[in-house]
């Protein structure tokens, strides 16, 4: 009896040990985990971006904005704008179709702007006067508050949800036919005439670091135009840019940084008048010297 | 208290602390998985978009492309498994209607030609 009381606690510990590797036999062996019945917001990157795209390429197709922030919560982004337009950018230099940049370039600004749907999207006042004051072209931090709630990866509940709410469950769309009217699906610029330029100047502003030219594309009611080609070419080569596809800095709006030395031309893809002649140049604000910005208004009469 | 009993008392303890920590304190988080692991409704949905953004370019291949996402399941029966979940949990009639064109646009799909055929 006194034998066995001095072999002490150490049966306890084995007993813990035994669980733990029981439970892990029980885990890994018998009941291996699966996986299944994920959420998108658990997606590989690409495979995100794919889903992603195909939200863009749905909300072109019905202009349903509400559907379209539902999907992207459920993705998880912490800025479903700034993922967009990260995405639609990614999607030009990799030189995707065309359709694919431009939806997720269109989503990005609705997203960003809490916009109504696809035509009703444009009329957001931007009003150039001073340049001084211009913000940062560079992809800034980006902090925007958005309309979309914080996403949940906890599974939706079997039961649909109310029509009209959002929740990230796609279970929470609309279970009756959408009555609001779709708007015209067409992201281009607004037909008419071609654009032409209305002002060309250099902007002198410190906070710009890079030399930039900065497009900015308005309609003939001055409402900034989205999605508009830009070309700009020099000696022994040409790049394609868009606007709107930085929504924080206006729905007309497109930059380019230039390289030093090298002189460009930049015309709309739609016609116009190209600009000729266009290189990087100094600016002297009280004895400090910076690169200028080259900004361009173009204006459809 | 028997020794036996407090040691399988030890054994039951540790396999609880054990599912306590791994449910709830460091529950398993999935990442980096694919999309053919996605739950039911949230690939129905993603094949509403599917239907939805054909119904506006009316490119089938590029449908059965972006269908390509859910696995190697046959675009048709993912569309149609799609369709039936639609159904019974109450999707819209427009939302529906999509899908079926889809589907149905599938069933006559010929990956050689391209186009649907007659």
């Amino acid at each position: 009896m006194r034998r066995r009381d001095q072999r002490g606690p150490w049966y306890l510990l084995t007993g813990l040990v035994l669980g733990f590797v029981g439970g892990l036999l029980f885990a890994w062996g018998i009941a291996p985990l699966r996986y299944i019945d994920t959420a998108p917001a658990s997606l590989r990157a690409e495979f995100k971006d794919q889903y992603r795209a195909m939200i863009a390429s749905a909300y072109m197709a019905t202009g349903d904005l509400v559907r379209a922030q539902a999907r992207l919560s459920l993705l998880g982004d912490e800025d479903p704008a700034r993922a967009l337009t990260i995405q639609a950018q990614q999607a030009l230099a990799a030189g995707r179709p065309e359709a694919e940049s431009r939806a997720l370039g269109m989503l990005a600004m609705a997203v960003g702007q809490g916009a109504a749907p696809l035509a009703t999207a444009i009329p957001v006042t931007q009003t150039i006067t001073s340049t001084a004051n211009l913000p940062s072209p560079t992809l800034p931090a980006l902090t925007p508050s958005l309309p979309v709630t914080a996403p949940s990866l906890t599974p939706a509940p079997p039961s649909p949800t109310p029509r009209g709410s959002v929740s990230p469950s796609p279970r929470a769309r609309t279970p009756e036919p959408t009555v609001t009217p779709l708007p015209t699906r067409t992201p281009t610029p607004t037909p008419g005439e071609p654009f032409a330029l209305q002002d060309m100047e250099l902007v002198c502003n410190p906070a710009l670091q890079l030399p930039l030219i900065m497009v900015e594309t308005f309609d003939a009611a001055n409402q900034p135009v989205p999605a508009v080609e830009i070309i700009i070419s020099w000696d022994g080569g040409e790049d394609h840019f868009f606007t709107g596809l930085k929504p924080e800095m206006g729905l007309g709006y497109a930059d380019f940084t230039m390289t030093l030395g090298v002189n460009y031309t930049l015309r709309l893809a739609a016609g116009g008048q190209p600009v000729p002649d266009i290189h990087a140049q100094e600016c002297e604000v009280q004895g400090r010297r910076f690169w200028g910005a080259w900004q361009l208004i173009f204006v459809q009469p | 208290m028997s020794r036996w009993i407090l040691f399988f008392i030890t054994i039951i303890i540790g396999a609880v602390a054990g599912l306590y920590y791994g449910w709830f304190i460091n529950p398993v988080r999935y990442v980096d998985t694919t999309p053919d692991t996605l739950r039911e409704d949230y690939r129905a949905d993603y094949v509403l978009m599917v239907a939805e953004a054909y119904q506006e370019d009316g490119d089938l291949g590029m449908a059965v492309r972006r269908l390509a996402l859910m696995g190697d399941v046959r675009p048709a029966d993912t569309v149609a498994q799609a369709t039936l979940y639609a159904v019974e949990t109450g999707y819209g009639r427009s939302d529906l209607a999509l899908m079926q064109q889809l589907a149905d646009d599938l069933q006559t799909w010929n990956p050689v030609l391209g186009a649907p055929t007659p």
